[in-house]
Formats: C-alpha cells, structure tokens, sequence
C-alpha cells in the first residue's frame, strides 16, 4: 500500500458518468472489495456523478484509498461550482427533487455507502464525501 | 457507447434486446425508442430485456427500464427483466429501485417460457 492510490477524473459530459464508473470499478476493484460492495460503490458513484452533470454542468470527482486503524477503504469527493443546494435536509430525503431527477441520487448513495459528508453554498458549489470501508 | 451496439432482435411475435454492459443515458434513452418503435413495427407481444451482462442499475436506468414496460404495456405487450446478477439484486433494493409493473426470469430461456406460457395474469413483481 505504498503506491498512491488516488486520482481524478472531470466530469464535463454526459458520457462521462460511464466513464468515472469505470474509473470506480477500477479502483475499488484493485483495493480487494468483493462484487457487491464494487456494485454499491460504482451505483452510489454514478448517481453523485450524474447530480455534478444534472445541476452543475462540470465537476470533478477525487478518489484515494484510506488506510486508518488498520482498515482499508475508499473515498471519493465530488466537487462542482454549480448552484448548490439550498436546503440540505430536504436534499438528503428520499423522492425530493428539484430537478428531472427522481430524488435518489443522495439519500441513495448514502445508503449504499458507510459514510457520507455534504457540504454546499448556494451559489459557490457543492462537495459530497462518501466512504465505503472493506469488511475485515 | 455507440448507438448501434443495441440491436431489437424479433423472436417469433416477441422482442429480445440485450443491454449492453455499462450504457450511458444516451444509450438507454435510445434502446426505448428503439423498442416501442419495433413494437409497432413487429406487432410484437411481449419484449424480452437481457441485462445479464449490466453491471450498473442506478436510478436513470431503472427509470427508463419502468417506463418502458409502462409503455410496451400501453401498446399491449408484457415485459420480462431477465438475468439481474446478485450484486446488482442487492443495490437495486438497498437503492430503493423499482422496474415498474416487468415480470422477471432467472434468464432469458426462463423469459421465453414465460411470456409463452402466460399470455394473461401472470405473476407480477
């Protein structure tokens, strides 16, 4: 675990959401986490992904492995300068939208991770912090 | 993705498609389009979605997926989600999706034996 695991990947088009999947895959593949758990992480990513290119237009999404009291995991931080989000609570409750969207994307991802942090100021942008811990 | 990677194939007087691995949004919206329109043209009875290779179901796919069974349904045909692997099964459900009203199979010979078998009334999910 000496290498560094992390990087970047812009999100400037729609094809983009396939592509930072794969990007996910990859490395939540490569940090040893089985099917499933690869399957919730890429899902919550493509749903984080797709609110950076709904509502923002652009962004970037940050991944690096985590390595704290012995246990391994993942994070990735998607960032955007878009309109950010007015009512925080609201955005995280299941079905809520203010766009075309069907008010997953958040409280969805949050369910199918271990942890997940938002930050937003309207007008400034939004950040969106999810972790995912390997199972020992 | 390219557009044409999806193909309708017709089987008889039903429809089977094969979705890609991982599609963009541009490829979903596409497949839908695709199918209603070879409903028409086939005047097919039922349609057959093969995601057995889909490794990615997030909530714009499932959506598509539920409203094109809506809309094969509204052109009187039943749709059958055959081949879900586990891993998607289970965030799927973790995620709070729904197919709508599809049946589903185990796999694609499972799909075949029942929209033959079930012309009406057969067991939804």
């Amino acid at each position: 675990m000496n290498e560094p695991h992390q990087g970047e990947f812009r999100i400037t088009s729609e094809h983009d959401i396939v592509m930072a999947r794969k990007v996910v895959r990859d490395a939540a593949t490569a940090l040893g986490f089985g099917i499933t758990d690869v399957t919730r992480i890429v899902t919550a990513a493509s749903e984080l992904t797709r609110n950076i290119y709904h509502y923002a237009k652009s962004g970037v999404m940050h991944w690096r492995s985590l390595n704290q009291d012995a246990s391994v995991g993942l994070e990735l931080t998607f960032e955007d300068s878009g309109p950010g989000i007015a009512d925080l609570e609201k955005a995280m409750e299941m079905g809520f939208s203010t766009g075309k969207g069907l008010g997953m994307g958040l409280p969805g991802a949050k369910r199918l991770m271990d942890e997940l942090v938002i930050e937003s100021t309207v007008g400034k942008g939004t950040t969106v912090v999810v972790r995912k811990w390997l199972k020992k | 993705m390219a557009l044409e990677s999806i193909s309708v194939i017709k089987l008889r007087d039903l429809l089977l498609v094969t979705v890609p691995p991982d599609p963009d949004d541009e490829t979903i919206s596409a497949l839908q389009e695709r199918v209603l329109q070879a409903m028409a043209l086939y005047e097919a009875r039922g349609l057959v979605l093969d995601i057995s290779t889909v490794q990615t179901l997030d909530s714009f796919f499932a959506r598509t997926v539920a409203e094109t069974v809506q809309m094969v349904a509204l052109m009187g045909g039943r749709t059958v989600l055959a081949g879900m692997c586990a891993s998607v099964a289970v965030t799927a459900t973790q995620l709070g999706l729904t197919v709508g009203n599809a049946l589903t199979a185990l796999d694609v010979d499972r799909a075949l034996d029942l929209l033959n078998a079930a012309p009406s009334g057969a067991r939804r999910v």
